[in-house]
């Protein structure tokens, strides 16, 4: 009986960092999206002065949904290891806002609609596809969220919106700046953004 | 420290890397920069002083399913340059379910007004095919990019594209030339009170938002192209192509 504890506790052990007991990624996406609807269809929270209230409960989902670190990273590519661990984190803080204000106004722009979640597309072990559909009245449009495995979490590194990277979409304007900018100017255009949204 | 081991780890993955360097490429030349800015500021003036307000207004007096409607309407008109797109891509099955669905939507959705071959029952999805991505499968990359007035974002490619799929579009046939600016304007105001909110949405996410506008396109008519070089493309599931 002992002994089939013991074998028992250490196939558990070995399933817990088997990537798919983490919770399949697609349900995970799922999850975190459904959430960010509940808030914000949520009457309780509705008006002026439950803003802030909506506001922090977002934030919060948001922060456990997205990979701020990776999803730098993969913006800046090459330019990442070019600038300082300072830079680097004051960049992540910066455009963690920036993104996160994006998809959030975006979401929730589809409130009323229906959602889809179609399938899930391993792309290798440790980091998944999730193709999702908003379904309106005249069209529908395609949602994929790219999530990567990370301390048994599926957190997502790229939103897809009808086959437009957000990383490869932002990728490209960093990289424009860059070339006739430094990357403390670079750091001064997104504070002004942050701060005037 | 994360970060270098992290990077180290994307080099190590082949699929990643290749991802990522495919995506560098589909970033579009633009030489033509300032002339593409003044452009686009031209074109953006247009839609928040004139397009907008139009389609606003339009939007206020029509509801969503007559307009819907429209859309359809001019939707199944095109589907000359579908059809003839597909079979230039040599997609035969592409350019008969494109027939079918020219068929079924005139005479079952009243000349096209509604859309019964993409309904649950049929499954007949519309084949996005026009002549600039056929130049695309074809091989021809994009060119650079320009932005022409009213007309919006276009590359080279696209550009000879939309020339050759305006002799495919029946609209462009109305004479005198007035009525078929009408009609055009009037397509076009209706297209976009389905869509105001999108051109917003670009504009607000963006740091830079001509470059954000040159590379969503960018990315938008690559993937279009790739999606036709994988043929056939897959039926829904449950469809009965």
């Amino acid at each position: 009986m002992e002994r089939h504890f013991i074998g028992l506790s250490i196939l558990m052990f070995f399933l817990s960092t088997l990537p798919g007991y983490a919770g399949a990624p697609l349900d995970t996406v799922q999850t975190n999206v459904n959430k960010v609807l509940d808030v914000a269809r949520d009457p309780k929270l509705k008006g002026e002065s439950a803003k802030r209230i909506k506001k922090e409960k977002l934030e919060a989902i948001y922060e456990q949904m997205f990979d701020g670190v990776e999803l730098s990273m993969r913006t800046l590519g090459k330019n990442w290891i070019k600038i300082n661990p300072a830079q680097q984190q004051e960049f992540i803080q910066l455009y963690r806002q920036i993104l996160e204000k994006a998809y959030i106004d975006k979401i929730l722009s589809y409130t009323n609609e229906k959602i889809v979640f179609s399938k899930e597309n391993m792309l290798s072990n440790n980091q998944a596809e999730i193709q999702t559909n908003v379904i309106t009245s005249s069209k529908e449009i395609p949602i994929f969220y790219k999530v990567i495995l990370k301390d048994g979490i599926w957190k997502v590194y790229d939103v897809v919106v009808e086959n437009v990277s957000l990383v490869q979409n932002y990728r490209s304007q960093f990289n424009s700046i860059l070339a006739k900018n430094t990357p403390d100017q670079l750091l001064e255009i997104l504070r002004k953004k942050v701060k005037g949204q | 420290m994360t970060s270098g081991n992290e990077s180290a780890d994307r080099k190590e993955n082949p699929g990643n890397g290749e991802e990522g360097e495919e995506e560098e490429i589909a970033t579009i030349t633009d030489p033509l920069e300032s002339f593409n800015r003044a452009m686009f500021r031209f074109n953006d003036k247009l839609y928040f002083w004139v397009l907008k307000p139009v389609a606003q207004g339009y939007k206020k007096v029509v509801p969503e399913a007559p307009r819907v409607g429209v859309k359809n309407f001019f939707s199944n008109l095109k589907f000359p340059i579908r059809f003839v797109s597909c079979l230039l891509q040599a997609d035969f099955s592409g350019a008969a379910t494109e027939f079918g669905r020219f068929a079924v939507n005139t005479i079952w959705g009243v000349g096209g007004l509604s859309d019964p071959a993409s309904s649950k029952q049929l499954n007949i999805p519309k084949n996005e095919a026009d002549l600039g991505q056929t130049l695309g499968v074809y091989g021809l990359g994009q060119g650079f990019y320009i932005v022409w007035p009213i007309l919006g974002p276009y590359s080279a490619r696209d550009s000879i594209g939309i020339a050759g799929d305006y002799y495919l579009y029946p609209v462009s046939y109305i004479t005198p030339w007035y009525d078929r600016l009408a009609v055009s304007a009037y397509e076009g105001v209706n297209d976009t009170s389905l869509r105001i909110g999108d051109y917003e949405f670009i504009k607000e996410a963006a740091i830079d938002p001509y470059v954000a506008l040159r590379d969503a396109y960018s990315q938008y008519r690559q993937k279009k192209v790739e999606e036709r070089r994988g043929q056939p493309v897959p039926p829904k599931p449950g469809g009965v192509r």
